[in-house]
């Protein structure tokens, strides 16, 4: 330890003092909002716009959770986000890998036509309406359906993998394998696979996070609100208490909801990203490995 | 590898025209029986309006935790008694619009929208194109209790009317008069007492009690933390534009009045200047306007009003108690509008305010318009009406012994505002209750009484005649205010901020003028005045 010190340079333990410095600010800057959000759902909102909540909650009070969780569909809405992750992510995942593979691989006839098509889509989608109306036309309105196939396979993940694949799976590999006799199909379970468990975490991860976050294909496809996922119906509970600009004939209390608005804000953003916070910290090694091959070696 | 992708397809198929035939059916077996029997089916007056039950598709934006309108006793009734059923297809409110805008350009049409909250262009260009058909005939053979309000009302006739003489959307209305001035001006009694001062009449005597508060320490905390005048900067119940008043000419948020028939721009007259230079030298200069008043934000001014010791003098909210709480609220009482340097005392009036026309409107793709309009022409009775706006008989009214509606006490816990928005459609529902019917057939809610008397005694005296009515415009009319006002009365709000806080009115107000005159402002005062001289006209017919 001792030799160790006296091995740094005087100008070396500046560098130390400054990077730690540096990262601690940086980190309390990151970490802070995170915190600021915990402690102002606890936080009577009059202190908050005082500026008197700071680093401990001031006026304790759990009306906001009590108002977020008095309303049974947010049960309901957690179960659904809950399905519409895990399957979404399943089919998402499923028709990434499988359109990555092959891709990969240097044998695939007409590859670069297949690419091409893709990647066009990348480029030019057919909008709003037109995407509506194929739905409609699919009998998939109003339906789980609609949320979790249309999106699946998105061509930027595909070739995040693929370069995976062709970067982390060597053709010596699958030549070895088929002259002991192994076939397409066992050399992609057995050996391709449990290789890529980092490229996998990221693309669960990726599309976890987008199912979990995703409103705006719910509020297009879905009427039945027993099928809205946790964003939308959160969303709701904050939009039913903000105050509208129709107050001319509505009479009602102006600032009891401002009140309520103010404290379900906070604790909505709580509920709605705590699953994630909890997610994140089991995937993140393989995020960091998993993205970084697939996006540098090319 | 060939017989396994036709297997798969051949499984793909075999679902779609599952999914499809499930679906298909429905919708078309109900559709032909109705039109069969559609005739004989019809009752033309009383209930059920149908014999046989007929289902209608409607879509209709919803408050965002109400129930479902199936779940709403008030449909659930109204079902019983016309026999029609209504497939509700329901939004969210704030997504509704986006919602909306979807299903009219992919031609996803519903039998009609429901508190549609169609706005004038749609109106027209829906209108014109056919999308939504035109009502005044339905009206006159299945309307009568809209019929009748009609005849009575010619001002709601006219202004529901579109500029090519069709009538495409129904009216909501809650004619309550609450709106007429929103800028309640609230001074603190109890520090005015205590500095012994009277309740100011005049804008002087109001200046004078501002600066005593900020220099004599009234809530006697020993700091000098009084903030003796908040506000927010053109905001709709909370602007100092009911004191341009004392000057002559009372402004509003649009900046546009009505005086004899003629609009006037108030932010280029020699008043609003007045004012101006007077709110920047007695008060900014001083140090009475809050200098946040600028900036804020609803929810940090009603902070202001809580603080732990009372820092508020005066402000200016459309109730009291929201701003500073009940307990706090007996140290605070209204003020009439104020003597102007030259006498004048005299109060804006909201512009706008009539009823809403676009709370329903038929598509073409309605195959019984005339069983729709019946259905919807219940709900003009004014009773029921009431009853849509407000919530049920039983539920939230009960009849008393003359007939009227009157409040049940609330459920525990539960605010009005809320607790209406879960039993009835609400604000936006088709319907009118007109002034005359409230107090005859229902009665306001407690907090609007009181904020009815209010309004007359303090600001009624002393209120401008005329205001600038809700104007159906031509959508080159709209096609043009749309590019001229939105950025005008920006500029115009923005001027109006420098003026009372960094001064200089009279120096900079001639390159002020020719700004306006630039973005348009004559052109913009023309299309208003013909809009005015139309709607007057139609008035008389």
């Amino acid at each position: 330890m001792n030799q160790l010190l006296k091995r740094k340079s005087r100008g070396d333990i500046w560098f130390d003092i400054i990077n730690y410095f540096l990262l601690t600010v940086i980190m309390l800057l990151v970490l802070f909002p995170l915190y600021f959000v915990l402690i102002a759902s606890f936080s009577d909102p009059n202190y908050i716009y005082s500026g008197e909540v700071w680093l401990f909650p001031k006026g304790f009070t759990l009306d906001g959770y009590e108002r977020i969780f008095s309303d049974s569909s947010i049960w309901i809405g957690y179960a659904n986000s809950i399905i519409y992750a895990t399957l979404g992510t399943l089919i998402g995942v499923a028709v990434t890998v499988f359109a990555a593979y092959p891709l990969a691989r240097r044998e695939l006839a007409g590859k670069s036509v297949i690419m091409w098509f893709l990647l066009v889509t990348m480029f030019f989608s057919g909008g709003l309406i037109p995407t509506y109306l194929l739905i409609k036309d699919l009998h998939l309105l109003n339906t789980m359906w609609a949320l979790v196939i249309p999106g699946a396979g998105g061509v930027f993940n595909v070739i995040i993998v693929r370069t995976f694949f062709q970067s982390s799976i060597p053709d010596e590999m699958w030549e070895a394998a088929s002259i002991d006799g192994c076939s397409n199909t066992r050399f992609f379970w057995s050996i391709v696979l449990p290789l890529s468990k980092s490229i996998l975490a990221v693309m669960v991860l990726y599309h976890v996070v987008g199912f979990w976050n995703g409103f705006f294909d719910a509020l297009i496809y879905l009427n039945d609100e027993s099928k809205y996922p946790l964003q939308l119906v959160l969303r709701n509970i904050l939009v039913q208490n903000q105050v509208n600009s129709g107050m001319m004939i509505d009479v009602e209390s102006y600032a009891a909801k401002m009140r309520v608005t103010e404290l379900i804000k906070y604790g909505v953003i709580m509920v709605s990203s705590l699953p994630l916070l909890v997610l994140y910290p089991f995937l993140q090694k393989y995020f960091v490995k998993g993205v970084m091959i697939g996006s540098i070696k090319g | 590898m060939k017989s396994l992708f036709k297997g798969a397809g051949i499984v793909m198929l075999a679902g779609a025209f599952a999914v499809s035939g499930c679906s298909g059916n429905g919708n078309g077996a109900n559709n032909q029986s109705g039109n069969q029997n559609q005739e004989a089916n019809f009752n033309q007056t009383g209930l059920p309006i149908v014999k046989e039950a007929v289902t209608l598709r409607m879509v209709s934006p919803k408050a965002a935790l109400a129930p479902e309108f199936p779940e709403m006793e008030i449909f659930k009734r109204l079902e019983k008694d016309t026999n029609v059923k209504i497939n509700w297809e329901n939004i969210p409110d704030t997504d509704y619009t986006e919602k909306k805008n979807l299903l009219l350009a992919s031609g996803d049409l519903p039998d009609a929208f429901y508190a549609a909250g169609f706005t004038d262009y749609e109106l027209i260009n829906y209108g014109k194109d056919g999308t939504i058909i035109p009502l005044e005939d339905l009206i006159d053979q299945y309307a009568p209790n809209l019929k009748a309000l009609l005849d009575r009302r010619p001002d709601i006739k006219s202004s529901i009317t579109a500029p090519d003489g069709h009538i495409y959307g129904l009216p909501s209305y809650e004619e309550n008069n609450l709106g007429t001035n929103p800028f309640f001006h609230v001074i603190n009694k109890a520090w005015l007492d205590k500095l012994g001062l009277k309740v100011p009449q005049t804008l002087d005597e109001y200046t004078e009690a501002l600066l005593a508060f900020k220099t004599q320490d009234p809530n006697g905390n020993g700091k000098q933390d009084e903030i003796p005048l908040s506000f927010m900067h053109m905001q709709w119940c909370m602007d100092i534009a009911g004191l341009f008043g004392a000057f002559g000419l009372p402004d509003n948020l649009e900046h546009r009045v009505v005086r004899d028939g003629k609009v006037i721009f108030t932010a280029t007259q020699p008043e609003y200047k007045e004012a101006l230079n007077y709110f920047h030298e007695k008060w900014y200069k001083q140090g009475l306007i809050d200098p946040e008043s600028f900036t804020q934000d609803a929810a940090q001014y009603l902070a202001k009003g809580k603080t732990t010791d009372e820092t508020l003098g005066s402000y200016i909210w459309w109730e009291v108690e929201e701003v500073v709480g009940t307990e706090r609220s007996k140290d605070y009482v209204l003020l009439s509008p104020l003597k102007g340097p030259k006498g004048d005392q005299i109060i804006g009036r909201a512009n706008g305010g009539g009823p809403g026309r676009g709370a329903f409107v038929i598509t073409k793709e309605n195959s019984n318009p005339e069983i729709t309009m019946r259905w919807i022409d219940q709900q003009y009775e004014p009773y029921m009406a009431a009853q849509i706006h407000w919530g049920p008989l039983d539920v939230v009214f009960k009849k008393d012994e003359n007939g009227k509606l009157v409040n049940l006490p609330l459920p525990e816990g539960a605010s009005a505002g809320e607790f209406r928005q879960k039993v009835a459609p609400g604000a936006g529902g088709p319907g009118v209750i007109t002034i005359q019917d409230l107090g005859k057939i229902v009665d306001l809610e407690p907090r609007a009484q009181q904020r009815a008397k209010d309004l007359e005694q303090y600001y009624d005296p002393y209120m401008e005649k005329e205001n600038y009515p809700n104007i159906f415009f031509e959508p080159e009319e709209l096609d043009k205010i749309n590019k001229i006002e939105p950025e005008l009365i920006k500029y115009v709000n923005t001027q109006r901020g420098r003026f009372i806080v960094d001064g200089g009115a009279d120096k900079g107000w001639d390159s002020y003028l020719k700004t306006l005159d630039k973005m348009g402002l004559n052109e913009l005062m023309e299309i208003y005045q013909t809009g005015l001289d139309r709607y007057n006209a139609n008035l008389k017919k």
